[in-house]
């Protein structure tokens, strides 16, 4: 207990404090640009930390890395463009709120889900730390294999009524996902002699491609504003009273967040698509759900800001990276000379703590800067998106290219954008088909691992089993819910006389 | 709005000023800009070796040119490789970083890489050790009990091409019977595979190894078998001083079949392991670069490998092993390239045969 009140006097200290607020201010400012995210934020502060103590350089890249999931909220909910890869499930009803010019109710609920997801995520960190090892080495190959094809299963409620195109586009996704470098044999698929699809192509692409690219091109031919309404309706204040009210879904939502982040090798780019597909499963009145049900808001919301604390747990104890801006982290910790491993726990535990209170420090500091600039920000959504557009289409167009520096990021992206486009216009779902292309790498690996390793025995094992019936509960649960719903519409049609 | 718009302009500006580099062309080093091509991700070993290293070359080099680093990721380090080769002016202004990964794809004639090692001039290089270990519910306590040892083994890899050559190969070499798992994304995942009990052997490099495997050797959950060994001035294969009690590879073999090892797979081996691990990360200079160019890096990386403060980022962050200068990395790495084409080409069909892959 002593550590943890001497960090928190360290965490205090106006240097660190200061580099603690950089931080934040940058992460706030990568968030919110569509498409960078905490990879890119990471390698632009990794070069500064050299030569830094070990507690002003966390409170730097922790106070970056914390924030991103805040702010990258703003360009999801006004434009239906994907802040960072965290927030890609938020546009689903968020936009469609922004629509109607509730945007600064949308924006207030996800903050205030933002910052209790990641205080509950500092919390768990703080809680987790002794018995952590354990648990992240209860999950072996087959298990994160049952944990990817979870993953899949959301697919289904996020298709609605057009499962098998759901389940297509699902397909098209993974097929997308299995360009380049095979995961378990030295071999490069459907390259085409191209260089640039060695690494196949970077999900930053794919995202922006399939959402932000066909929102632009929509957007400029009904030629208004984003807000349909012209006055702003619900404020932020709302939104918060929104988030407090549905407290349990924010806490069920920060628990996902926590897990997925510290599970290593599952990534943390699907967290928000898995608490968005859960609220969705367990939700009885789900007509609203993509139409701007603030609910939709605040899952994902509350799940992303949660999986970076999540996050950190398997970098500092195992010294393998939770999530791609966790990969990065890893390397500032090389660099700051510390060798990440269990003997964290027992020498650096002052480090731990400086990280966790970070992390807690800068989730408040990075809701109350948001909701500051909510206010301005929500103007946005009623000027003619035809001022806005050209704007939009370089920024998604640089972040692209952030991702490799080469020509291809930007090929790519108009050919994803037209993918999307035509997706969006045959009324497919494209969210299934990003899950389908974020989840194709694990499946692939740990299906691959399990199978050399324990031929079929693997399907035996308690975990296998255990999440096995968790998919086909939360399967069952959502084909129950869909009929009833289909069956009281039937009903109410007939009693309308249609 | 308006606000907004400064907000996204000033982020937007913040960004690009950091991440676009200049490029100064010239032969003098004073007010120039020196870009170091590293073929990896930000925050990847090479990328942190490094950025270690740039600092001190900073302060040493004629001039105190700002030295750059400038990840260029892609194709496991092809693509990288293939930019310098191509790119790189002879003026001093670029230099190549390799690690062991960028070698291995061009000591097995990898037809993607057009990078040429035999062509440039290497300033110095970095050696790391690794040390191999087992589970004891194997029953084995140290090298001694492997003979005859036939226990099904299996082994965490990140494919059949990679650095994994050094363990698979000389797995075979002390005739054990391992079973590579392939699809691992490093050693980090193989580590906790190990923990799992998904895979009951598996090598980590010493920084790992110390602070990772050392307290599962404490808890009886680990037990230490070899080290793959350090190179000493002569080029031969000694004991790793991080676990000067262990034996290294060689030496195992010796005590298993009471000979020295020899033969087209040890000298494949030892071509491989001295490029993966006796000087797995390197510093070279373009083809065609005039001798003072060359000279004077090698001068300044002489110092910054005497400078005391660097000799505690090394014993810090770079494993502590004595870092090679100019002529004595050359000769090392003229042992990697001398490795006969009929060695280089028997370990290639026994990877092609034994893992069912196609490397040519």
């Amino acid at each position: 207990m002593d550590v943890v009140l001497q960090s928190l006097a360290v965490v205090l200290q106006p240097s660190h404090l200061l580099m603690l607020i950089c931080g934040v201010v940058m992460g706030l400012s990568i968030g919110i640009l569509p498409g960078l995210g905490g990879i890119v934020g990471m390698t632009i502060l990794l070069p500064v930390i050299y030569g830094m103590d070990p507690h002003s350089a966390f409170g730097l890249l922790i106070g970056m890395v914390a924030v991103i999931p805040t702010s990258d909220t703003f360009p999801s909910v006004m434009m239906g463009i994907p802040g960072s890869s965290a927030s890609q499930a938020t546009i689903m009803d968020g936009y469609p709120l922004a629509k109607k010019g509730e945007a600064a109710r949308a924006l207030g609920a996800a903050f205030t889900a933002s910052l209790i997801g990641g205080l509950f995520g500092a919390l768990v960190l703080t809680l987790i730390i002794p018995i952590a090892r354990p648990i992240v080495l209860a999950f072996g190959s087959p298990e994160l294999f049952m944990l990817a094809l979870l993953g899949m299963s959301m697919v289904g409620v996020l298709s609605g009524n057009k499962p098998i195109k759901g389940i297509l586009a699902a397909g098209i996704g993974v097929m997308i996902g299995a360009l380049g470098d095979a995961p378990a044999v030295p071999e490069y698929r459907y390259t085409f002699g191209i260089d640039y699809l060695m690494d196949g192509v970077p999900l930053v692409v794919v995202g922006l491609g399939l959402f932000a690219f066909p929102e632009i091109v929509d957007l400029l031919i009904k030629g208004h504003s984003i807000a349909e309404t012209a006055t702003l309706g619900k404020g932020w204040l709302d939104g918060v009273k929104d988030a407090l009210k549905h407290k349990f879904i924010v806490l069920r939502c920060s628990v996902i967040g926590v897990i997925v982040g510290f599970l290593p090798g599952l990534g943390g780019s699907v967290v928000d698509w898995i608490a968005y597909g859960h609220i969705i499963q367990t939700t009885r009145d789900r007509e609203k759900f993509g139409k701007g049900d603030i609910r939709g808001v605040i899952a994902p919301e509350s799940a992303n800001n949660a999986k970076e604390g999540g996050g950190l747990i398997p970098t500092f104890l195992f010294g393998i990276p939770g999530s791609g801006s966790m990969a990065v982290f890893l390397g500032g910790l090389l660099i700051l000379g510390i060798q990440p491993g269990p003997g964290m726990v027992t020498e650096n535990i002052d480090l731990i703590y400086t990280a966790i209170w970070s992390l807690a420090l800068a989730n408040v500091f990075g809701a109350i800067l948001s909701i500051a600039l909510s206010k301005p920000i929500t103007r946005l959504t009623v000027i003619p998106f035809s001022y806005l557009a050209p704007f939009m289409v370089l920024i998604i167009t640089f972040a692209c290219y952030q991702a490799t520096r080469s020509w291809g990021d930007l090929i790519a992206l108009l050919l994803m954008g037209i993918l999307g486009w035509v997706m969006k216009q045959y009324g497919w779902p494209r969210p299934a088909a990003l899950i389908g292309y974020v989840l194709s790498d694990n499946l692939e690996t740990y299906l691959f691992i399990s199978v050399q390793r324990y031929g079929f025995e693997w399907l035996t094992r308690t975990g296998v089993i255990v999440l096995a019936a968790i998919i086909i509960g939360s399967l069952a649960m959502g084909v129950f819910y869909q009929a009833r719903k289909s069956s009281k519409a039937r009903a109410s049609g007939e009693r309308n006389g249609k | 709005m308006r606000k907004y718009f400064l907000f996204l302009g000033i982020a937007f500006f913040l960004v690009t000023s950091i991440t676009m580099v200049p490029m100064v062309e010239g032969a003098d080093f004073s007010g120039k800009t020196i870009k170091w091509i590293i073929p990896f991700n930000v925050g990847g070993g090479s990328d942190v070796w490094a950025r270690l290293y740039s600092p001190f070359l900073q302060k040493y080099l004629p001039g105190n040119p700002i030295v750059v680093v400038k990840n260029m990721p892609g194709g496991g380090s092809i693509i990288g490789g293939n930019f310098f080769h191509t790119r790189a002016e002879p003026n001093g202004l670029t230099v190549f970083g390799s690690s062991g990964s960028t070698s291995f794809p061009y000591l097995l004639e990898n037809p993607k890489v057009k990078y040429d090692f035999s062509k440039y001039q290497i300033v110095f290089a970095t050696p790391v050790g690794g040390v191999c270990y087992i589970n004891p519910n194997l029953g084995v306590k140290s090298v001694k009990d492997l003979k005859g040892f036939k226990k099904p083994m299996q082994y965490a890899s990140q494919g059949a091409t990679s650095l994994d050559i050094i363990p698979l190969l000389a797995f075979e070499m002390l005739g054990l019977n391992v079973k590579a798992v392939f699809g691992y994304k490093g050693r980090g995942p193989g580590r906790v595979a190990f923990e799992q009990g998904e895979v009951n052997v598996d090598y980590q490099t010493t920084p790992a190894y110390i602070k990772n495997v050392r307290p599962l050797i404490k808890q009886g959950k680990a037990i230490p078998l070899m080290s793959w060994g350090a190179l000493d001035a002569n080029g031969n294969i000694v004991r790793d001083p991080v676990e000067p009690d262990l034996p290294s590879m060689p030496e195992a073999y010796e005590m298993l079949y009471g000979k020295k090892p020899s033969g087209p797979g040890f000298n494949a081996w030892k071509a491989f392991f001295i490029a993966g691990f006796g000087m797995q990360k390197a510093m070279w200079l373009p083809e065609k670069t005039s001798k003072d160019i060359v000279a004077t890096y090698r001068d300044a990386a002489a110092k910054v490998i005497a400078d005391p403060e660097f000799k505690e980022v090394v014993e810090k962050s770079l494993g502590g092993y004595p870092q090679l200068a100019g002529k004595d990395a050359e000769s090392a790495f003229d042992k990697v390239l001398s490795v006969p084409k009929k060695d280089r080409d028997w370990l290639i069909n026994w990877i092609e045969t034994k893992y069912d892959v196609k490397i040519r």
